[in-house]
């Protein structure tokens, strides 16, 4: 049981994995951009983000920014198709206070264990 | 009468004998020359001696003449028989020395002529001619030895003739038609000798083969006689018919001037004279141009076509064009029988053969840096004429002439003409003969040479041309690996956005299968999920290797400009295999990494230690590769082997394949930048090993070394500092 809001520019991305995650019960919205995102987040508070990075608009980095001035609470999950270390995105978004990070392509286990993972440890906190 | 006849033309012999003689003594070069002078100059003491007999006025005073007329007589036959000889490079050494032997003897018999026995005594002949009588043994012997000797030589000449390349033969047609009508004329002095009155027609044929030898020697330029020749001729003819006229009317029409004039005759014969005097200048001057014109003619017109296509020459940019258009012209004004061009290969590092024209076999096909006939142009700069070097050959003997000789033979070359530029020869030309026959002037030679130098130019250009192209190419393909480098972020992102959005469809697919209950659809129906999900899988694990090529590629083109950091060898290792995987067939070779788990690490950086590596793999296996198709060996397996030992404060690296190996005159030129020896299908830019060195020296400071033996394989020793990490 939980929100999940997944911001992805591509279509593809936001609707098989919207589908995926409502068949294990989780309410999800989309949406298309930093600013759809911001949009919904303010009518309808999600437990959970995954924010792809690199959009167009505002980027993923600025969008967290604006979540987290909305709603500390809401946890981010980053995603990026470059790799981690060798950005200094990845320390920032830290400091932001992403809860995780993770590159594309990786399996939809993965993507399932983090998404899960994330959402208890809102629960536990 | 016949005596005047007699008189004067044996006078006529003699002089036009001596001329004749005296042109070989000036302008003659080589042995045949001086052979052919000795036998002019015998024939012209027989001339001399006939005159004398003429001249005598009884028969003791006679017989002396004709000892005299024999010492000369005699010699002809050894000295033509020597002449044809030469000519014709016949074999019979000791024959002439034999037939020499003879001729001396009955030479000093005859001036000695002990108790005459051998010229004994005359008789008048038609009236007035005190001709010798021949008597006793002696004399009948010597004549059959000289007609023998005579005959061989004929023989000989015309074997030779016909033989000969259609080259020569117009110039040894002239001098066998005036030699045969020297001889058959001359053979009729010996008729009254035995009896037979008749008037020796020697005296009249002879001067008629010296006209023809003459013509033949300057149509062909038998002797390379110059202009000198035609102004003095052209000089002496004139004023002889300026002087020579008048001077004959004083003499003989005296009688008849004074029968009209009186006392005053002698002013017919001096404004004659006058009258000729002063045309005669202008009359020189217009015969000497029109001669000069027709012997220059042919040189000038072709000097001309030369000069345009010096000019013409610098050009054309293609190194092929350049050489055939230059045969072309060469062959086609000088009317020359074959051209070809040889030029300095540096690869193979001798002179290959790169046009020719004219011969329907290719002729010979290079000619090493360390033959006589290349170091010889190099060191004298100057062209070389086969007839010459034949003769220097034949006169000192030299081991050095006989060389060229065989070398100028080989390349079937009349003239050689080096193209030189600086001091280095670039290439050279071979001519082979004119078509005419005619033999090469200086002229045409110093022609020549102004010829090749503009060609040394622009060989020279073409040759920069071609290369700057090349590297221009090579240059443009380095940039766009580059650009593609730099394009590679973005690029990755892109493709990374379809595999991720592939992977989710795909996925979710998988993942919505395996929710759905199957067991109430038909077996059909469930063979066909089953196929759909297999495929979704298929689809899944694809997914997941793009992904796994799009890090390797970021990885290899990352810039490696972060400067250096602490590195295992592993990961450089990995990170090239990871990237050179997808270039070569791993599987087809053995890497063996030869080191322990705890080595020190290196002070690198791995972007570009990963480059390095995976330019020694890539090379490695391109050699394993020509050694398994070149050498086909049973059983070979191509092996890289990496080895690594700390030394001091350096790391060492070995890398060691069991490929082809590189050629021992290769190997010095490995590390210069765009050297290759990769086949064109697999080119390299040849820019790695050159790059590679400039990283390990100046970016890491370390070393780089390499051992290569041709078939046995290939070894890179690298020293890295250490980090002084473990």
């Amino acid at each position: 049981m939980g929100k999940l809001l997944i911001v992805d520019d591509e279509i593809d991305v936001r609707e098989f994995a919207a589908n995926f995650f409502r068949k294990r019960k989780l309410e999800v919205a989309i949406a298309g951009s930093g600013e759809e995102a911001l949009e919904k987040i303010k009518q309808d508070k999600p437990d959970v983000v995954l924010l792809d990075i690199r959009m167009g608009g505002i980027n993923g980095i600025q969008t967290l920014e604006e979540i987290k001035k909305i709603d500390p609470g809401i946890q981010v999950i980053m995603v990026t198709g470059t790799k981690p270390e060798e950005n200094e995105a990845y320390h920032k978004c830290l400091e932001l206070g992403a809860a995780n990070y993770v590159h594309k392509p990786l399996k939809l286990e993965e993507l399932e264990q983090v998404v899960f993972n994330t959402l208890n440890k809102d629960k536990v906190a | 009468m016949p005596l005047k006849i007699f008189s004067f033309s044996s006078l006529t012999l003699f002089i036009t004998c001596l001329i004749l003689s005296i042109l070989l003594i000036r302008f003659g070069k080589t042995r045949t020359h001086r052979a052919w002078l000795g036998f002019n100059l015998s024939v012209a003491i027989w001339g001399l001696g006939e005159f004398f007999v003429s001249k005598s006025y009884d028969s003791v005073s006679a017989l002396k003449a004709w000892q005299f007329a024999h010492a000369g007589g005699i010699f002809i036959a050894p000295t033509f028989f020597y002449f044809v000889y030469c000519l014709c490079e016949l074999k019979y050494k000791r024959i002439i020395f034999l037939i020499f032997l003879q001729g001396s003897f009955f030479v000093i018999l005859s001036i000695l002529n002990p108790g005459q026995i051998f010229l004994s005594q005359t008789y008048i002949l038609l009236d007035s001619i005190h001709y010798l009588k021949s008597k006793g043994i002696l004399y009948p012997l010597s004549l059959f030895l000289w007609i023998s000797i005579v005959f061989w030589g004929l023989i000989e000449f015309v074997i030779f003739y016909k033989r000969a390349a259609s080259v020569k033969k117009n110039q040894l047609l002239y001098l066998m038609i005036g030699v045969i009508i020297g001889f058959a004329g001359g053979i009729t002095y010996f008729f009254p000798m035995f009896g037979l009155r008749i008037m020796p027609l020697g005296n009249f044929t002879i001067p008629l083969y010296c006209l023809i030898a003459t013509y033949a020697i300057l149509r062909y330029r038998i002797l390379d006689i110059k202009i000198a020749i035609t102004r003095t001729g052209l000089f002496i003819a004139v004023y002889t018919l300026v002087l020579g006229f008048p001077f004959a009317i004083a003499v003989y029409t005296k009688n008849l001037l004074l029968g009209i004039f009186g006392t005053d005759w002698w002013m017919i014969p001096l404004i004659l004279m006058a009258i000729l005097a002063t045309a005669g200048p202008s009359l020189y001057i217009f015969l000497q141009r029109r001669a000069e014109n027709r012997l220059l003619r042919e040189q000038k017109r072709y000097q001309d076509t030369l000069k345009h296509a010096a000019i013409g020459m610098t050009r054309i940019r293609s190194l092929i064009k350049l050489l055939t258009m230059i045969t072309h012209i060469v062959t086609k004004t000088v009317r020359i029988s074959f051209a070809a061009i040889y030029l300095h290969d540096r690869q193979t590092n001798e002179y290959a053969l790169q046009v020719f024209r004219g011969k329907n076999q290719a002729p010979l096909a290079a000619l090493s840096l360390d033959s006589t006939l290349a170091k010889w142009l190099t060191d004298k700069r100057e062209p070389l004429i086969y007839e010459e070097v034949k003769r220097q050959m034949q006169d000192s003997g030299d081991n050095a002439f006989k060389a060229l000789e065989a070398n100028m033979r080989l390349l079937n070359a009349s003239v050689i003409i080096p193209i030189l530029l600086d001091h280095t020869l670039t290439g050279f030309v071979v001519l082979g003969d004119k078509l005419s026959g005619q033999i090469y002037t200086p002229d045409d030679l110093s022609v020549f040479q102004v010829l090749a130098s503009q060609a040394a130019l622009a060989i020279e250009n073409a040759q920069f041309y071609e290369e700057a192209k090349e590297m221009q190419a090579q240059i443009g393909q380095a940039e766009k690996m580059a650009t593609i480098g730099t394009m590679a972020d973005g690029l990755s992102h892109q493709i990374n956005n379809r595999f991720y959005a592939l992977s989710l469809i795909s996925g979710d697919s998988i993942d919505t299968i395996k929710m759905t209950d199957t067991t109430g659809c038909s077996p059909e129906v469930k063979a066909m999920i089953n196929q759909i999900y297999s495929a979704l899988e298929r689809i899944q694990a694809n997914v997941m290797q793009g992904g796994e090529v799009v890090k390797g590629i970021l990885k290899y083109t990352r810039k490696g400009d972060e400067g250096l950091e602490p590195l295992t060898i592993d990961q450089v290792l990995d990170g090239t295999i990871d990237m050179v995987q997808f270039k070569i067939k791993l599987s087809e070779i053995d890497i063996i990494r030869n080191y322990p788990q705890e080595i020190p690490k290196i002070k690198a950086n791995l972007v570009q230690m990963q480059e390095v590596f995976f330019n020694f793999i890539d090379n490695a296996y391109d050699a394993i590769v020509e050694r398994r198709t070149t050498l086909k060996e049973e059983g070979y397996r191509g092996s890289i082997t990496i080895t690594a030992t700390p030394k001091d404060n350096v790391m060492q690296i070995i890398v060691q394949d069991n490929g082809m190996g590189v050629k021992s005159e290769d190997i010095k030129k490995i590390f210069t930048p765009f050297f290759t020896t990769k086949a064109s299908s697999r080119k390299g830019t040849g820019l790695g090993l050159y790059v590679i060195r400039s990283i390990i020296l100046e970016t890491h400071k370390g070393t780089i070394n390499f051992h290569s033996e041709y078939r046995v394989g290939t070894r890179f020793i690298i020293e890295i500092p250490l980090s002084g990490q473990v």
